[in-house]
């Protein structure tokens, strides 16, 4: 406290960096809670209409998260202990759907296995519904395994190989390390990727919204309540619940980040290698991610097709008119707004993150822990029930001055906030805070410091900030569908109209337009960052 | 203490949590001396640092530099420079830009900026690296860029926060060396934390040793080690034999003291109430004894200590011998200079001690 005194500026960027906070974080979200008031609350519980979107949500997670999770740590598993062949490829493949928006997959498995599907109705000449529970479990499962992939990877290539090594070495076999070393050491890291998977599919719009049908989960319901009925006040009901279950899994998982304790995080590679697996293991692992990697190949691929054929399946002749479409008129627009609210957001965003984790790190001053929390906050938040926060909060007719894509730029920042944040807090942690004593004690101030000498050594923070959060800003939907107007539609906005025109070929050319547009974003910047570009763990 | 203090720490306090690191610790640091606070990890003694520096606040007291409080002043407005233990070296930076840093922070401008960064790397002879990398360098060489670095914006007091710790030895002797040349040579007041008694030893005008956050002893490095105040910074500082003893008569600059079945007659510790029939410990470092093959008949000199005994153990340091000598049922440690000089020893021995090696340390000292 007395530093911040000594040093007026450092005050005055800390009270602008609270200020945001709370303008932005904070308000909306107590607004979106409030809506309904006490009375409000007291009604809706009593309508119980609640209860079935909750249970259908509950045991969505449940079923989803299980099976993502099974094929996820299969493929990690494989990708971090096997000898296989075709990793880099395999690697590549589980990349792919970090860069799409989730629901994807639901039009793809419409294409596949729907009414007219290729397969269903193709091969076997059956006509399914595959609308409902079972439909959105399957489709959760292709579209959340790959991130379950990457969080467990992370996870499980903590461990230290040394350990594993010593283990081998007291007489050990390979299987008997990974059940006795290997899983009780990253037991924290994997219970912490579990949860984050769940709050993934429990956070999920996109596909419950397009092949749920009757089958309503919380963020569903929240949404037809306000864009069928005009219902705010429930429609605010439901987001807080599912909010409060969000909240719930997020603190767990945080209570299992805080016991990480085992495995060791040092800034050093470990160069030595993981002790072998068998052959027949690492045959098995291959023949599993090839199918694994089959599947998404088959989603994407099916996707592209359709996209480049007049009107797939039935009639498959080549044609480009679907990508004229998409690139033409209001639908360019919208994959320009794309581009242009992604990557302003995204730069503000890492920049603003790593500043906020420099003060929160570095910082000694009454109120960091608070800060830190609800920097960390919106990784818990749905994004249905921020972007609802934004609706209720800032669209005011006084605010009407103010070009409405601002609102989805800042809605993205704020909500990817703890993507950059966390990744910031990372990189400090591997700053000794002898650097930054280094430089004040040589006569700079602490914002100096800050901006001369600890700014170009987070350059991997930053990017990892800023790719982490155009991803998620190119690929969300939830978020967004409050927020757009016809001006500010964004490409996810469209895709999902597209489909629910059933207009597949431009929505499928649509898709492949975007997530063609976020790669060759994230090569150009790939080239500009000299190469040195990563991923944060998955989305939060 | 000279009267012109350039540091003075006056009655400061520092805790954290329920810890007290520091402890009411009051000195002071005359103008261009090399002052060193010594003492065993978690003494207080960085933090005392660190307080001065300004990376923490004191709970209570002042902090004052050049006659000037800056309890209040923030780091970068004290007029120190800090050598880090690990150095922090910008790693982004090649050495001239990281020596060149603070000048450009305190806007010296280019043609001065490039020979005043020139002549202080040359000064600390790494003429001609300032292109590398820290990470091209060698740990020596690093040490010296943190140096230079912070001698280049010419602080007014330096402060060295155990910076040779992270060396081996031959080359911590080596800067060792040229650290005290460096500051005769400005003539800047260095405050100097270590918890390698023999730097703090070999380096210092003025130690202050410190334990459990306390000052336990402050002076000349010769007082502090043969007349430490406790048993504590006798142990601490080199190797010691500390022998409880009976006070048997005090005169005014002689105690006569009983140790077994002897009695000697040794110089009165100064500033130390003694009374007749006190228990006391009497210190005695290994270097001082004469020992020799125990030919029957005492050859000690009149007063001193005499004793025989048998070898137990023994150890090659190099420039010594050192014995473990067991007296009845005590073991003494003894060292024999230059043992290329003279036959190894063997069996029974006899140790003699002259009276003004031998240092009477009063028990309620000892306890605290």
């Amino acid at each position: 406290m007395r530093s911040l005194r000594r040093e007026p500026a450092l005050l005055l960027a800390l009270l602008a960096v609270a200020a945001l906070v709370l303008t932005f974080i904070v308000y909306p979200q107590l607004q979106v809670v409030l809506t309904p008031g006490p009375g409000g609350y007291v009604q809706f519980l009593q309508e119980g209409t609640w209860l079935v979107p909750l249970r259908n949500s509950i045991q969505l997670t449940l079923l989803s998260t299980t099976t993502a999770v099974l094929l996820g740590f299969v493929y990690a598993y494989a990708m971090v202990y096997s000898n296989m062949r075709w990793k880099p490829f395999f690697r590549l493949i589980g990349i792919l759907p970090l860069l799409s928006p989730p629901f994807v997959v639901a039009a793809a498995y419409t294409l596949l296995f729907g009414a007219r599907g290729v397969i269903s109705y193709g091969v076997f000449g059956q006509s399914p519904n595959i609308y409902g529970l079972n439909g959105v479990w399957g489709v959760q499962t292709i579209a959340f395994f790959p991130f379950a992939y990457q969080l467990i990877a992370d996870a499980l290539s903590r461990s230290d190989p040394r350990m594993e090594q010593a283990a081998r070495n007291l007489g050990a076999g390979s299987w008997r390390v990974f059940w006795t070393v290997t899983l009780p050491l990253s037991r924290p890291g994997l219970g912490a990727a579990i949860l984050t998977t769940a709050i993934y599919i429990l956070e999920d719009f996109g596909n419950p919204q397009l092949i749920g049908g009757v089958f309503y989960v919380l963020p569903t319901q929240a949404y037809s309540l306000i864009s069928s009925f005009g219902e705010y006040t429930s429609a605010a009901a439901v987001s807080t619940i599912l909010l409060l279950l969000a909240l719930g899994l997020y603190l767990a998982k945080v209570r299992l980040d805080g016991g990480r304790s085992f495995v060791t995080i040092s800034g050093r590679a470990s160069s030595m290698p993981r002790p072998p697996v068998s052959a027949a293991v690492s045959r098995a692992c291959f023949v599993a991610c090839l199918g694994l990697a089959g599947v998404i190949l088959l989603v994407y691929g099916s996707l592209v097709v359709s996209a480049l054929t007049l009107r797939f399946p039935n009639n498959l002749q080549f044609t480009t008119e679907h990508f004229q479409y998409v690139l033409s008129g209001t639908n360019g627009d919208a994959l320009r707004n794309t581009l242009v609210f992604s990557g302003v957001a995204a730069a503000i965003s890492a920049v603003f993150a790593l500043f906020a984790g420099w003060l929160v790190q570095r910082g000694q001053w009454p109120g960091r822990r608070a800060l830190d929390l609800l920097l960390i906050l919106p990784a818990a938040i749905p994004g249905i029930f921020f972007g609802l926060g934004y609706l209720v909060a800032f669209n005011q007719r006084w605010l009407d001055f103010v070009d409405r894509g601002w609102l989805i730029v800042i809605a993205f920042v704020f909500w990817n906030i703890p993507v950059g944040y966390q990744a910031a807090v990372a990189g400090l942690r591997q700053i000794d805070r002898s650097i930054d004593e280094a430089a004040t004690s040589l006569g700079a101030s602490s914002l100096r410091g800050f901006r001369e000498v600890i700014l170009p050594m987070l350059g991997g923070s930053l990017r990892v900030g800023f790719v982490t959060t155009f991803v998620r800003a190119v690929t969300t939907l939830s978020l967004v569908i409050f927020l757009f107007t016809p001006p500010t539609t964004v490409a996810t906005i469209r895709i999902y109209q597209l489909v629910g025109d059933l207009n597949w070929g431009a929505a499928t050319a649509y898709t492949v337009a975007d997530i063609g547009l976020a790669i060759v974003a994230l090569l150009i910047f790939a080239v500009l960052a000299r190469g040195r570009i990563a991923l944060g763990a998955a989305r939060a | 203490m000279p009267e012109t203090a350039h540091v003075r720490v006056s009655h400061v306090t520092k805790r954290f949590g329920g810890v007290t690191a520091v402890d009411d610790v009051s000195f002071e640091v005359p103008k261009g001396s090399f002052a060193t606070l010594l003492g065993p990890s978690g003494c207080g003694k960085t933090t005392t640092l660190r307080m001065i520096a300004g990376f923490y606040d004191p709970d209570q007291g002042d902090i004052e530099i050049g006659g000037r409080r800056v309890n209040d002043l923030p780091v970068h407005r004290r007029g120190t420079a800090m050598v880090f233990q690990d150095y922090a070296l910008f790693p982004h930076m090649t050495v001239r830009d990281n020596v060149a840093y603070g000048l450009k922070v305190a806007h010296v401008s280019g043609a001065d900026r490039t020979r005043r960064v020139d002549e202080t790397l040359a000064f600390v002879g790494l003429g001609g690296l300032g292109d590398r990398w820290p990470n091209q360098l060698s740990g020596g060489q690093q040490q010296r860029v943190a140096v230079a670095r912070a001698l280049v914006i010419q602080p007014q007091v330096l402060l060295l926060d155990e910076p040779l710790s992270n060396l081996d030895a031959k080359l911590r002797e080596q800067l060792r060396v040229e650290m005290r040349v460096l500051q005769r040579r400005l003539g800047m007041t260095f405050v100097y934390v270590t918890h390698d008694q023999e730097e703090a030893l070999s380096l210092s005008d003025w130690i202050a040793v410190m334990n459990a956050g306390r000052v336990e002893q402050a002076g000349a490095p010769w007082d502090i080690y043969y007349r430490p105040r406790t048993a504590f910074l006798a142990d601490f500082v080199g190797s010691v034999n500390l022998v409880p003893a009976k006070v048997l008569d005090v005169r005014d600059d002689e105690v006569t003291i009983a140790l077994g079945s002897q009695q000697a007659s040794v110089r009165r510790p100064e500033g130390v109430a003694l009374t007749a029939g006190q228990e006391v410990k009497l210190c005695l470092r290994p270097e001082s004894f004469t020992i020799g093959r125990d030919s029957g008949n005492p050859t000690g000199g009149r007063g001193g200590i005499e004793l025989t005994g048998t070898i137990v153990r023994r150890a090659f340091l190099g420039d010594t011998m050192r014995y473990w000598v067991k007296v009845d049922d005590r073991e003494w440690i003894v060292d024999q200079p230059d043992p290329g000089g003279s036959a190894t020893l063997d069996g029974p021995v006899s140790l003699s001690l002259r009276p003004d090696r031998v240092h009477v340390i009063a028990e309620e000292h000892v306890a605290r």
